[in-house]
C-alpha cells in the first residue's frame, strides 16, 4: 500500500472542501494512504512570493517541506498554487546556499528540503494504471466530452516544475481517458483564467475566464476538468459574474481531477461534493447517455 | 654532408639562479600561439619563466613529451590548443583533451604534483587570456619551487640523440 | 653542418629590451654555428641582402632568424634563404619580439630568454631536412551540389568560363525553393520569369551536365582530385523518350502529396512538379504508385505516347572524378508543428506557412493564383501574419534570425492588397530587418500603400471560435493584450538545413554548426571556403540568405573554383607525416585519429600490410604521430627528436 504525505493547504481545507473530499474518496478506492501533514502551514500562497524580501518567499513552504521531511513518505499537493509553491521553494532552497542558512535559522535547524512533491496528476498517474480505472469504470462517462484544463500553475515555469510540456500538457489525458469519456482538443488547456487578480482587479479575471468558457462551450464540451482550486473557483463560482458582464448564459461545469475519476469509479455526486458546486453537471444524463 | 660539426656544443648552461623556476609551453600553431603573438602585440608583460614550443597541434603533444620535460628540468609544462570545436584539424584538441587529462591523473604516481601540469584552449584572438593564462600558471607553480624529479626517462620519448641531418 | 644565426634589432623593437650583440654572441658557442650577427631590420631588403651575403661567406646550409613571430615573416625569409641556395625548410624563425621583447622589461631577463629561444631554434634546424614541396594535377571539372538559384548561379559560371560542370540535383528538376516563389522582393519581379531562364540555359550549356533524381553518396580523394559517387535513382521514366507531355500525369489514378506546392492540392504518382520544370520530364514516386503499391495498374505506361514508361529501370551507379566541389543544398522550412502547440501544431487548416500562402498567389499555383481558405474555400478578410516561427526563438532552439522573413512578409502584405483589395492585413513582428537595398522601401510601402497593421509582438495563442481563428499576442507598444479574429493566419516559418545536410557533410569531410548548416572557413575573411581545401558554400546551406546573397555567394565560390580548375597542378605541404615501413606493425591506430582519411593499407611484397600516408591528403596534424603505438611515425618538421632537442635547449 503506497502511502504518501497529505498537503490539503488553506483551500481544499474551506472554499474547496469538495477537492478535499473526492481526493480522499479516490484515494480510498484505489488504497493509497493519505497521511495529513502534523501542523502544516499555508503555502504561501501569491503574496508571500512577491516580497521583495526573498526569504519570505519560500520560509512558509519551507517549513511545510521541513515537517514532511521528517517522514519517509512522498509529499502530495492536490492544490496546483501549493504545489506551485512548494516546489519553488524546493528550487530556490537548492541552488542559494544563503537561503538555505537564512530558513535554517528561521527554523531552528538544518532545513530538510529535499522531500519528494507531487501534484494531484503525477500522483494519480503513479498509483492508478489507466487499465485499471477503465476495469473499475466499464466506459460508466462514456459519451461525455471532458476536456482538462491546466492553467498554468500545474506545468510553469518547466524549470521548476520539470512534469508535463508546458505548453502542451498532456498528463491528465490517459486517465480522464479511462474513464470512458471522450477528451476532445482544447484550445486553451494552459491559457491564464486570471488566477489571483480576481480580488484587486476583477475584470480581468472575467476576460480571462469568459474566454476559456466561451471556447469550451464552442468546441462542444461538457465540462473542463482541472486541478487548481484557484482555477476552478474563477470558471465556476465567477460563471454568474462572467455572464452578467457578457450578457451570456453560459452553464459549464468545472469537475476536479479527483472528482471526475470518482465518478467513474460509481461514486455518487454527493460523495464527490460535485452538488456543491456554482454549476452543477447533470450527471445522472451523462451517467444515462453512457448506459 | 660528411661535415664534422663545429667542435664545441650548445652546452654551456644557461640557468639563472638556482630557485628560478622554468616552464615549457606546447602551443599549436593556429590558434594559442597567435594568441601568444597577439598579447605580445598588444603589450601585455608577463612573467618570464615560460618558454614556448611551437606544434603544429595541441594533438601533437604526445604525453611523453611533456614527460620528457619534466625529465629534463622543467618545472611546469603547459599545453594551449584550440578551443574545444576550433581545432583547425577538426578534431586533433578532442584528442589532446582525452590524452592531456589522463597525464594529469597520472601525475602523482610519478612524483609530479599536478598543479605543475596544465593544459588549456586559448584562441587567436584571446591575447589578454593568453597573458592572464601564463600568469596565472606561473603564480601555480612558482610556490611549488623547483622540481626535482627523480623518475626514469619514459623509454619512447628519450629517442636517440639527436641525428645528423 | 653549417649554421648561421641573424638576431634582428628591429630597429628599437626587440634592441631596447634584448640585447641583440649578446644574443649573437652567445649563439657563436651553439652547435655548428658558423655565423652569428645582429641585424638592424632583417626583413627590410637591405637586411635580407645581409643575410644572403653572409649565406655565402660563410657557406650556411641552415639558417636561424630571431627576429618576430613565423606567423609575420616566415615566407619572407623562406624567399630569401632560396636566393642564398638554401632549401626554404632549412630556416628556422625564433620570435624574440613578441614572445620577448614587447612583454618583458628587464633587459637582463630578457636577452636571457632570448639566449634561451635561440638555442631552441638552432637544435631544432639541426634536426630539419631539406623538403621539397610536392605537387599534384588538377582534375579540371567542377562538380556541383544542388540545383537551387545558387547551384544554378555557380555552375552556369564555371561552364562560361570554359570549364566542364555537372550539376547533381536530388529532385527530378532544378529550380529549388526559388522556383516555388511567386514574386520576389524588394522589386516584386516575377520568379518563374527570372529564374527558368537562367534553367533552360544551364539545361542546354555544352560545358554543363545535368544529372537530376541524383545523389551524392560517397566522396573520396582531396583537393583537386576528388571522387564521388553518384546515384542516380529510378524515376521509371526514360528522360531521353519523355516529351513532357504530361498525359500520364492527366491518367494517372494514385493521388500523391504535392511536395512542390508546399501541400497545398495534391499531385500524382506520376508527375511533373511545374510546367517550367527542367528537365521537362515526368517522374514517377513508387511510394505512391498504385503499380508498384498493388502490382497491377500500368495505366500511365499505356498511355505514355513516347513509350518512355519502365517500371523496371533501376538505380545508376556513377563514379566521377572533380576538381572542385560547390556545395548549393539550399534549406527547408522549419518543422513548426512540433514546436509550435501554441498555434495549434497542424491542426487547424487555417494556420498556413508563408511558403503555401506564396503557391497560392501564383497564378500557376495549385489554386489558380486566388488566395482561399484550405478549411472551406473562401475568400478571406482579415489576414493576420506572424513573423519569427522558429526564428529568434529560444524557447524552441532556433535563436537565429531567417533574414527573409520580414521582408516576405511585406511583400505578400502588399500582394495580398493586391489579390483581395477588402482585405486587411496584420503583421505580429519583433523587430522588422529591412537592411538590404531597396528592402526598407518595400516595408513602408506595406504599411502606407497596402495599409497593413503592424503589431509589435509575439502572439502566445491561436485557438478557433466558430469557422474563424482568434489570434492572442501582446502589443508591446501601447502595452496591452491584443486578441485579432481572423480568417487566415500566415506563419513566417524560420529556414532549417536542407534534409540530410549533416549526412552530406560527412561524406564532404566539412564541418556543420548545430543546426546542420555548413560552416565557413572565416566568418569574415574566408566566407565561401570550407576547412576542406577545394570545396566551397552557396547559398543557404551555409546559413539562412535571401535570393542576391545566395546568388552573390555562388559567383564568389565559382571564382574560388575556377582559379582552382585553372591550375594545372597544384603545390603540397611537405610538412606530412611519414612511416618508417621497416617497423610499422600494421595496427593503423594512425588511421582511426586521423582526420583526413589520409592513411591507407599498401601490402609489401615481404607480405606485410603497413600504413602509407597519401601525402597530398595529410595535413601536417601530427595526430598519427602521437598514436602510432611503436612510434613509427615520424611528422617532419615537428619529429620527436626535434621537439626534444629543444626542450632540452630551453631547459638548458
Amino acid at each position: 500500500m503506497s502511502k504518501y504525505a497529505y498537503f490539503p493547504g488553506c483551500s481544499l481545507a474551506s472554499s474547496s472542501m469538495e477537492y478535499d473530499t473526492s481526493f480522499r474518496l479516490v484515494a480510498r478506492e484505489f488504497g493509497i494512504e493519505l497521511q495529513e501533514l502534523d501542523d502544516w502551514n499555508c503555502c504561501g500562497a501569491s503574496p508571500a512570493p512577491h516580497h521583495w524580501v526573498e526569504v519570505l518567499g519560500v520560509l512558509l513552504a519551507a517549513r511545510n517541506l521541513h515537517i514532511a521531511g521528517a517522514g519517509e513518505a512522498p509529499l502530495v499537493a492536490p492544490c496546483a498554487g501549493c504545489y506551485n509553491r512548494l516546489k519553488h521553494a524546493q528550487y530556490k532552497l537548492e541552488r542559494n546556499q544563503e537561503l538555505r542558512r537564512q530558513t535554517s535559522e528561521v527554523l531552528g535547524e538544518e532545513v530538510r528540503y529535499q522531500t519528494e512533491v507531487l501534484n494531484i496528476v503525477k500522483m494519480l498517474n503513479r498509483e492508478i494504471k489507466p487499465g485499471a480505472l477503465a476495469e473499475r469504470a466499464r466506459e460508466r462517462l462514456a459519451g461525455v466530452r471532458l476536456a482538462p484544463y491546466y492553467g498554468c500553475l500545474l506545468v510553469r515555469p518547466a524549470e521548476v516544475i520539470g512534469y508535463d510540456d508546458p505548453r502542451d500538457p498532456k498528463k491528465m489525458e490517459p486517465l480522464l481517458r479511462a474513464t470512458g469519456a471522450e477528451v476532445p482538443h482544447f484550445a486553451l488547456k494552459s491559457e491564464c483564467c486570471g488566477s489571483y487578480m480576481g480580488l484587486a482587479r476583477k475584470e480581468i479575471v472575467l476576460r480571462a475566464s469568459h474566454r476559456i468558457i466561451e471556447a469550451a462551450v464552442a468546441a462542444g464540451i461538457d465540462a473542463l476538468v482541472t486541478a487548481c482550486p484557484l482555477c476552478q473557483q474563477n470558471l465556476d463560482l465567477r460563471q454568474g459574474q462572467i455572464n452578467r458582464a457578457f450578457g451570456t448564459s453560459f452553464r459549464l461545469p468545472v469537475l476536479y481531477f479527483s472528482q471526475a475519476i470518482g465518478l467513474a469509479l460509481g461514486a455518487s455526486p454527493e460523495e464527490l461534493g460535485i452538488d456543491s458546486l456554482a454549476v452543477e453537471p447533470d450527471v445522472d444524463r451523462w451517467l444515462k447517455g453512457a448506459a | 654532408m660528411a661535415d664534422a660539426g663545429k667542435g664545441h656544443a650548445c652546452g654551456v648552461r644557461r640557468r639563472g639562479r638556482d630557485d628560478e623556476i622554468k616552464l615549457v609551453g606546447f602551443l599549436c600553431n593556429w590558434c594559442s600561439y597567435a594568441g601568444a603573438d597577439m598579447a605580445g602585440t598588444s603589450r601585455l608583460a608577463q612573467p618570464a619563466a615560460l618558454r614556448i614550443v611551437r606544434v603544429p597541434c595541441s594533438g601533437r603533444v604526445d604525453p611523453l613529451l611533456v614527460m620528457k620535460a619534466f625529465q629534463e628540468g622543467a618545472d611546469g609544462v603547459l599545453v594551449s590548443g584550440c578551443h574545444p570545436g576550433d581545432c583547425h584539424y577538426n578534431e586533433g584538441n578532442y584528442y589532446a583533451r582525452r590524452r592531456l587529462e589522463l597525464l594529469k591523473r597520472m601525475l602523482p604516481y610519478y612524483g609530479v604534483e599536478p598543479e605543475r601540469f596544465h593544459y588549456t584552449w586559448v584562441s587567436a584572438s584571446e591575447g589578454g587570456r593568453w597573458a592572464e593564462v601564463v600568469a596565472e600558471f606561473t603564480a601555480a607553480v612558482e610556490p611549488l619551487g623547483k622540481l626535482h624529479y627523480a623518475g626514469g626517462a619514459p623509454a619512447a620519448a628519450a629517442g636517440e640523440e639527436d641525428g645528423d641531418g | 653542418m653549417r649554421i648561421g644565426v641573424f638576431v634582428c634589432q628591429c630597429g628599437t623593437n626587440i634592441a631596447a629590451t634584448v640585447d641583440t650583440e649578446a644574443v649573437a654572441e652567445a649563439a657563436m658557442s651553439m652547435r655548428d654555428v658558423y655565423h652569428a650577427e645582429s641585424i638592424q631590420y632583417s626583413c627590410s631588403d637591405p637586411g635580407q641582402r645581409q643575410v644572403i651575403a653572409a649565406a655565402h661567406q660563410h657557406r650556411l646550409d641552415r639558417v636561424v632568424i630571431a627576429a618576430c613571430s613565423p606567423r609575420m615573416h616566415e615566407t619572407t625569409f623562406q624567399r630569401a634563404v632560396i636566393q642564398a641556395g638554401i632549401n626554404p625548410f632549412m630556416l628556422e624563425m625564433v620570435n624574440i619580439r613578441e614572445q620577448c621583447s614587447w612583454i618583458h622589461e628587464d633587459r637582463e631577463v630578457a636577452t636571457t630568454k632570448a639566449i634561451d629561444l635561440v638555442a631552441a631554434g638552432v637544435a631544432r634546424v639541426r634536426g630539419q631536412v631539406p623538403l621539397k614541396r610536392g605537387r599534384v594535377p588538377v582534375v579540371g571539372e567542377a562538380l556541383v551540389v544542388g540545383g537551387g538559384i545558387a547551384g544554378i548561379q555557380a555552375a552556369l559560371d564555371i561552364a562560361d568560363a570554359g570549364m566542364p560542370v555537372t550539376l547533381v540535383e536530388r529532385e527530378p528538376t532544378i529550380g529549388g525553393n526559388m522556383a516555388r516563389l511567386d514574386k520576389t522582393f524588394p522589386t516584386l519581379d516575377c520568379s518563374s520569369c527570372i529564374l527558368t531562364p537562367r534553367m533552360v540555359e544551364l539545361k542546354h550549356h555544352e560545358n554543363i551536365r545535368l544529372m537530376v533524381s541524383s545523389e551524392v553518396t560517397a566522396v573520396r580523394g582531396y583537393i583537386g582530385n576528388f571522387e564521388v559517387d553518384i546515384r542516380k535513382k529510378a524515376t521509371c521514366v526514360d528522360e531521353e523518350k519523355c516529351t513532357g507531355c504530361r498525359i500520364c500525369e492527366e491518367k494517372c489514378p494514385s493521388r500523391a502529396p504535392d511536395e512542390f506546392n508546399a501541400g497545398v492540392g495534391e499531385s500524382k504518382a506520376i508527375s511533373i512538379a511545374f510546367p517550367q520544370a527542367v528537365p521537362l520530364v515526368a517522374a514517377l514516386r513508387k511510394e505512391h504508385c498504385r503499380q508498384f503499391i498493388k502490382g497491377k495498374c500500368g495505366v500511365c505506361k499505356k498511355v505514355c505516347p513516347a513509350d518512355a514508361v519502365d517500371y523496371e529501370q533501376e538505380d545508376e551507379l556513377h563514379t566521377e572524378k572533380f576538381g572542385a566541389i560547390i556545395v548549393a543544398t539550399g534549406y527547408r522550412l522549419f518543422d513548426w508543428e512540433g514546436a509550435y502547440p501554441d498555434y495549434g501544431g497542424g491542426l487547424y487548416p487555417d494556420v498556413i506557412t508563408s511558403l503555401q500562402y506564396e503557391r497560392m498567389l501564383s497564378a500557376s499555383g495549385p489554386t489558380g493564383g486566388h488566395i482561399v481558405r484550405p478549411s472551406d474555400g473562401r475568400e478571406p478578410r482579415d489576414i493576420v501574419f506572424l513573423s519569427c516561427v522558429g526564428s529568434r526563438a529560444e524557447s524552441v532552439g532556433r535563436p537565429f534570425c531567417c533574414n527573409v522573413g520580414c521582408m516576405y512578409i511585406a511583400k505578400q502584405a502588399i500582394q495580398t492588397r493586391e489579390h483581395l483589395p477588402d482585405s486587411r492585413c496584420y503583421v505580429f513582428y519583433m523587430d522588422v530587418r529591412a537592411c538590404g537595398k531597396g528592402y526598407e522601401e518595400v516595408y513602408r510601402r506595406a504599411q502606407v500603400e497596402a495599409g497593413a497593421v503592424y503589431l509589435r509582438g509575439r502572439v502566445g495563442k491561436i485557438y478557433p471560435r466558430g469557422d474563424k481563428l482568434v489570434v492572442m499576442g501582446t502589443d508591446t507598444l501601447i502595452g496591452d493584450q491584443v486578441e485579432i479574429e481572423t480568417d487566415l493566419v500566415v506563419l513566417a516559418v524560420g529556414f532549417a538545413a536542407a534534409e540530410g545536410a549533416g549526412e552530406l557533410a560527412r561524406r564532404l569531410n566539412i564541418a556543420y554548426d548545430g543546426y546542420q548548416f555548413f560552416t565557413e572557413s572565416h566568418p569574415k575573411l574566408r566566407p565561401v571556403e570550407t576547412t576542406t581545401g577545394g570545396i566551397f558554400l552557396a547559398g543557404a546551406c551555409q546559413g539562412p540568405k535571401d535570393i542576391p546573397a545566395s546568388v552573390a555567394q555562388a559567383s564568389a565560390a565559382a571564382a574560388k573554383a575556377i582559379r582552382l580548375l585553372s591550375r594545372e597542378d597544384l603545390e603540397t605541404s611537405p610538412m606530412v607525416a611519414e612511416v618508417n615501413h621497416m617497423r610499422c606493425i600494421g595496427c593503423f591506430k594512425c588511421a582511426e585519429v586521423c582526420p583526413y582519411n589520409a592513411i591507407e593499407k599498401q601490402k609489401l611484397h615481404d607480405g606485410r600490410t603497413v600504413a602509407v600516408i597519401i601525402e597530398s591528403l595529410c595535413q601536417g596534424c601530427g595526430l598519427c604521430n602521437v598514436a602510432c603505438p611503436p612510434q613509427v611515425i615520424s611528422l617532419r618538421g615537428y619529429t620527436d627528436n626535434q621537439l626534444i632537442s629543444e626542450v632540452v635547449e630551453v631547459l638548458r
